[in-house]
């Protein structure tokens, strides 16, 4: 797996911005939300970007539009240095490739094992049939499914083989990209580990880049290179995963990082300090869109929404936050 | 001093499934007593057969089910009745599974205060909108004219803490309280029960599959596995000294930040959680244990070791094998 530094970013995201028009009941006028705002960033080959956020920050949406799923309302996603929009379906499917959080929701329960995970090269068309088979049966074994369990349909596997039939389909295309979103979140501890492991080999192994998205941060932690932290539709802060751990700027990062209960007899429940007003996305705060619930707020906060800096630290969007030379 | 609450030698089948086979645990007054372990292997079946709510078709049989010294195993559903939501309270994962969508926040706390106690209308919305306040939140007023589909998630969980305090149990049952809210929520309520237990006294049977929250609250755990505690003892012991293969295999798999660096696999148990049939003889975990021998296939007692520690395993020290081996 060697990257030369001058190669194209695996995926890059530029001023992207996605609106929602919702109705909360019939006769209520519609509320825009505005589910991703002006997000840019790229991902180095190779290296996985954590994405973390409370629910309905907009997590599923920015997956959804590097998959092409959804449609920026505008802003720009280039994959491999190629904008994502002019390409062809096929081609994007060769380059990117999802995993989603249910299996059971993803997977086609009238289908065997081994037809779904020929989808993706059935939809590629021109691929002969010894050739297929052998490239399911590749990549059956790569994510540890054992060769009877082919003929199975998705009710008869546990919900992490399950997940690692997602896994094999996403892979057989051989695609440079994955998407993961709560890859692991339906799952037992015990099974979580073994997607997690599996996912680590596969990028160590391919050369694999990811965007994983979890509101696990202790998972995050453990696979990601660097993490996104989301906040209403905005990446608040991004860096360097160590670095965020060790050293978080931003209030509502801080706030997420207490917030992780490790299994460490003693310690207690943190005081998260954020009060109980809840984030509404279809009601975004003027000023700083954390304020109402930033414990170190000042009044500037109010009126005054804070510009992203980048920095030697990366990238923060807080009045309060130090530059860091 | 007796156990508020005293389980011994629970089982439940329901249909072809031994959903609980064999549970002994007592909470007392002021104690959290955590019951952990993966889906499927009877947390809820446990709670709900101490609340008398099984689902049709379960059969239960007890040695002793005790609530406050008294014996309820025998007791019909209007003596059942009248302890839950009065004396014995029980808050569920999914808030909108106990509360009616088409009644207020309002009228459905204080139906439930009037249910068990002669009290004026007026004084129990008092109640309420105090009970409110207590659980941290901010308009108590405007909250009890609202239905529950106008309130976050977090809100919501409030709401029914709040509705089960309402006529001052002894006893509180939370089944994965926190599963659905989002870490900083989750810390918030895990908190705010801690608190409330510390000025109530209350007893609190907690369920839930994440080992985080067990080594932050509880004072004692059982881990539960395929319908039995395989272990059990006070916090502090367990996480220092976890001694059952399946206790030892859990933490290993639970990622921690700063203790796995990335790229270092995660421990893991191969395998999964197995359905259980009734009249099934010797450990359950043995498929998936390391250090299984051919004793662990025959019956073996639960052993009690020193500082109220009890193992069911043949690798409990004292434990020297049947015969036959
Ligand atoms: N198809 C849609 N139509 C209308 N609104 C939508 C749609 N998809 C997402 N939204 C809204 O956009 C916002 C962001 O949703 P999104 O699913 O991206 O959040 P998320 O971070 O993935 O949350 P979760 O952690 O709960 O999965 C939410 O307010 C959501 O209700
Ligand atoms: N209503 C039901 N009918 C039939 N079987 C049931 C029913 N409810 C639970 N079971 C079975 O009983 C066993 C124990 O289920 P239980 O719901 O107690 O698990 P749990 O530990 O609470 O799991 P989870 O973490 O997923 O909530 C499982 O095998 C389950 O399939
Ligand atoms: S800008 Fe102000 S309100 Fe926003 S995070 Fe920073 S301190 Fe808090
Ligand atoms: S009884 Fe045997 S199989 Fe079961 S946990 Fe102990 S050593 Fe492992
Ligand atoms: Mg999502
Ligand atoms: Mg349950």
């Amino acid at each position: 797996m060697s990257t030369t530094a001058t190669s194209a970013p695996a995926i890059e995201v530029r001023g992207l911005r996605r609106e929602f028009r919702v109705r909360q009941g019939i006769f209520s006028a519609p509320r825009q939300v505005i589910a991703v705002d002006d997000v840019s960033f790229a991902v180095p080959a190779g290296s996985v970007l954590g994405v973390v956020g409370e629910s309905g920050c907009g997590k599923s949406t920015l997956a959804r539009l590097i998959l092409n799923l959804l449609a920026p309302t505008s802003g720009d996603v280039l994959v491999d240095g190629k904008r994502l929009a002019d390409m062809d379906r096929r081609a994007r499917a060769r380059l990117i490739q999802p995993v989603f959080q249910d299996p059971f929701a993803s997977l086609n329960p009238r289908r065997r094992v081994r037809d779904i995970i020929a989808m993706p090269l059935i939809a590629q068309g021109d691929v002969a049939t010894d050739d297929m088979n052998r490239r399911v049966a590749e990549a059956m074994e790569r994510v540890g499914l054992s060769r009877d369990q082919a003929q199975r349909y998705p009710a008869q596997l546990s919900g992490g083989q399950r997940q690692r039939v997602a896994i094999a389909r996403a892979l057989v295309l051989r695609p440079r990209i994955v998407v993961c979103d709560e890859p692991t979140s339906a799952l037992d501890v015990s099974v979580q580990a073994q997607i997690l492991n599996l996912l680590a080999e596969l990028r160590r192994d391919l050369g694999l880049t990811y965007l994983f998205i979890s509101h696990n941060l202790a998972v995050v932690e453990h696979i990601a290179t660097e993490v996104a932290v989301m906040y209403l539709g905005r990446i608040v802060e991004r860096t360097e995963s160590e670095r965020l751990f060790a050293a978080p700027r931003h209030p509502y990062t801080r706030a997420l990082l207490a917030s992780v209960l490790t299994p460490e007899p003693g310690l207690g429940v943190p005081d998260v300090g954020l009060g109980d007003i809840m984030p509404d996305p279809a009601n975004i705060p003027p000023g700083c869109r954390f304020h109402p619930r930033c414990p170190v707020a000042i009044a500037r906060c109010a009126t005054e929404a804070p510009k992203s800096t980048a920095d030697a630290a990366g990238l923060v969007e807080c009045h309060l936050a130090e530059s860091v030379g | 001093m007796s156990a508020l609450l005293e389980v011994q030698d629970l089982r439940v089948t329901i249909g072809s499934t031994a959903a609980v086979r064999g549970i002994s645990l007592s909470v007392n007054k002021g104690e959290t007593h955590c019951l952990v372990g993966e889906s499927g292997c009877g947390k809820s079946i446990t709670a709900l057969s101490i609340m008398g709510l099984l689902p049709k078709g379960s059969v239960r049989e007890t040695q002793a089910l005790r609530f406050a010294g008294e014996e309820i195993g025998g007791y019909g559903e209007r003596q059942m009745e009248h302890l839950r939501g009065n004396r014995m309270a029980m808050i569920f994962q999914e808030p909108m599974t106990s509360l009616n969508p088409a009644y207020t926040v309002g009228s459905q706390m204080t139906e439930v205060l009037r249910r068990h106690r002669r009290v004026t209308r007026t004084a129990a919305v008092d109640r309420a909108a105090e009970l409110l306040a207590r659980v941290g939140i901010t308009a108590p007023g405007l909250r009890l004219g609202q239905f529950p589909h106008q309130l976050s998630g977090g809100l919501r969980q409030r709401v029914m803490i709040a509705m089960s305090l309402m006529c001052d149990p002894e006893l509180l049952i939370a089944d994965e309280p926190t599963t659905a809210l989002d870490v900083t929520v989750q810390a918030q309520i895990l908190r705010l029960l801690a608190e409330l237990q510390k000025d109530l006294g209350l007893g609190i049977l907690l369920i839930t599959h994440d080992l985080g929250i067990v080594a932050r609250v509880a004072d004692r755990v059982s881990v539960m596995y395929a319908g039995e505690v395989v272990e059990s003892a006070p916090t502090v012991a367990l996480f220092a000294a976890p001694e059952h293969p399946y206790t030892r295999g859990l933490l290993t798999c639970v990622p921690v930040p700063g203790k796995v660096k990335r790229d270092e696999p995660l421990g893991s148990i191969p395998g999964v959680v197995p359905r259980m049939q009734p009249g099934f003889a010797g450990c359950a975990f043995r498929d998936r244990c390391p250090e299984a021998t051919d004793a662990c296939a025959g019956s073996f007692p639960r052993q009690n070791m020193s500082n109220d520690h009890q193992l069911l395993c043949t690798l409990a020290p004292g434990w020297t094998g049947s015969a036959a081996a």
